[in-house]
């Protein structure tokens, strides 16, 4: 009975053990595969990746994070534990971020030439390599709640804008719209009738434009006989001639321009002085106007006429009693 | 001021008598096995049969759980997490609350109104040494054991129905139960059982040694014994996931 006992309870925690060691192998896929080598990552936040979490090269399962433990001035130190260690690209970086939609993280090493096209992220990047000293420097993507953050407040203002835009097409609005579409049919209506009308006109245009060109056929037909005839003409020596002829009228048209170039200098100063002539008759007679001067007075003041015409009616009946009584004005005496 | 150290003097007391006994390995280590195998590998079966159930219907929920947008692979990783973590533990431990508790409680209950006990310590047998300590050690062992047996089985059971009654493959299920385990969801399994096999345990060896007033008495301490073990085994579940998780 004793005998039994020891032998049931040590096949159940044999079997218990065994059970134990290998599920817990198998699910963490750990055990001998090649030699592992223990990467340093420098990350100033691992955001959400926890100790166990993979580690991937190209999308492959390298490794796990071993231990996260934070640093000097605000880092966070992540051993990486990676088997393959020669496939470990030349200038290795970390990018830990979200391996899917539910909350799981992982850490991707990559080369630092294939870094995502992200300004934040190189930023981090540069910032920890900086600081890296040895170790491999790393950077975070946002996790899926600060991307369904910002996906939120974005649709927060296409739902204010929306709202502004569906307050702005009230009904006042809309009846406006209705307006500026009736008018916008009367419209076109008019550019109808006007095109019809306008079609007429170009009909009438084209069928000119037509006749036109006819003529314009039989001008060149007329210009081509022409041209036939020169040609005639410079085969006989008469164009010779005409140019012979044109050179010495284009001597005479010459001299013809010279006379006039001298006539037209002639004439240039016979304006001016015409014109101070009639500038200053301009002054003078603008000053007559204003009633300056002694003509300007006369001109304007009909006082010095009136006396002048009694002075010379006073002269006469004074003329007329001279010589009426002579003796009331001359004396002649001997002695 | 006076009660207080009552207290202090009964937990020394208690202490002393535990170390005493522990000590006494002469006495206790003959019946170790014996106790191991009663406590422990004859409550295999009610335990697997707890788990095989467990797996099913945790299977079923899952999938019933996510539809839509969650990934069918997380069922793998909803019965691995539920399982090691939390109900095979826990209600594995429950049900050998109820057997093995009442089992030990009435067993030295009955040895007490029938003052066997008493008969023993004529005998110059320490009671603790040879009724208290190869129970509690055979329950802390083999709670642990015996959890993880239901454990595997419980998984494989949720594998088993995921392949077959729902539209998942293997490889979705060992993804799913692969993506989000830690070794920790492991020991954190099997610590929790072996306190709660030293629980239960020790609280069958108390109240049994506290039986009084003969089949009633015997009656009543089983009921206690079972009571106050599943009370205690939820109340260290809160305690450890609040300590180690």
């Amino acid at each position: 009975m004793k005998r039994t006992s020891e032998f049931s309870v040590g096949l159940v925690i044999v079997i218990a053990v065994v059970a134990l060691v290998v599920a817990g192998l198998w699910l963490g896929q750990v055990g001998p595969r090649g030699p592992k080598t223990l990467q340093v990552a420098l990350f100033r936040t691992v955001g959400g990746v926890k100790v166990g979490d993979p580690v991937v090269l190209r999308g492959v399962k390298v490794g796990r994070v071993e231990a996260i433990r934070l640093a000097k001035d605000d880092w966070v130190e992540t051993d990486l534990r990676m088997t393959s260690p020669d496939e470990l690209p030349p200038n290795p970086i970390a990018i830990a971020a979200s391996a899917s939609l539910f909350g799981e993280w992982q850490v991707a090493v990559m080369d630092s030439s294939r870094v995502p096209n992200d300004p934040e992220l190189a930023r981090a990047l540069v910032e920890a390599r900086h600081n890296a000293s040895g170790r491999m420097p790393g950077a975070t993507l946002p996790d899926v709640g600060q991307l369904t953050a910002q996906a939120s407040r974005i649709a927060s203002d296409i739902a204010v804008v929306t709202n502004r835009v569906s307050s702005a097409f009230d009904s006042q609005s809309i009846v406006d719209i209705r307006s500026s579409v009736r008018d916008l049919r009367k419209m076109a209506d008019r550019l109808v009738n006007f095109t019809q009308a306008q079609t007429t006109a170009l009909d009438s245009v084209v069928n000119n434009a037509s006749t036109s060109s006819t003529s314009i056929v039989s001008a060149s037909k007329h210009l081509q006989a022409t041209l036939e005839r020169v040609d005639s003409s410079t085969a006989s020596g008469e164009l010779s001639a005409l140019v012979k002829d044109a050179r010495a009228a284009t001597a005479d048209i010459r001299s013809a321009s010279s006379d006039f170039k001298s006539l037209a200098s002639s004439a240039n100063s016979q304006r001016d002085n015409l014109t101070h002539i009639l500038t200053a008759t301009d002054v003078v007679l603008t000053r007559l106007e204003k009633g300056q001067g002694t003509l300007g007075m006369m001109s304007r003041d009909s006082t010095l006429y009136l006396e002048m015409t009694k002075t010379v009616v006073q002269l006469r009946s004074l003329l007329a009693d001279v010589q009426a009584n002579p003796r009331r004005y001359f004396r002649f005496s001997v002695f | 001021m006076k009660s207080a150290r009552e207290i202090v003097s009964f937990i020394g007391g208690a202490a002393l008598r535990a170390w005493r006994s522990l000590r006494d390995v002469g006495t206790w280590s003959p019946l170790l096995v014996g106790q191991m195998r009663r406590l422990g590998v004859d409550s295999i079966p009610i335990a697997l049969f707890i788990a095989v159930f467990t797996g099913i219907v945790l299977a079923l929920l899952s999938s019933y759980i996510f539809t839509g947008t969650v990934p069918n692979y997380f069922v793998g990783a909803l019965v691995g997490k539920t399982i090691m973590l939390e109900l095979g533990p826990v209600l594995t431990g429950m049900a050998l609350a109820g057997r093995v508790g009442a089992n030990i409680a009435a067993e030295i209950g009955t040895m007490k109104v029938t003052e066997q006990v008493d008969a023993l310590e004529t005998l110059a047998y320490d009671p603790g040494s040879y009724l208290v300590v190869p129970r509690v050690l055979a329950a802390t062992v083999m709670f642990p054991v015996v959890t993880a047996l239901a454990i595997g089985v419980g998984v494989l059971t949720g594998w088993f129905t995921a392949i077959n009654l729902l539209d998942l493959t293997t490889l979705e299920f060992v993804k799913g139960l692969r993506m989000f385990y830690q070794f920790k969801d492991l020991w954190f399994g099997l610590i929790k059982a072996a306190s709660f096999g030293l629980v239960v345990a020790l609280t069958g060896c108390l109240r049994g040694l506290a039986t009084q007033n003969g089949a009633e008495g015997v009656g009543r301490e089983t009921t206690r014994a079972v009571v106050i073990g599943c009370e205690a085994i939820l109340a260290l579940d809160a305690f450890w996931a609040l300590v180690l998780l």
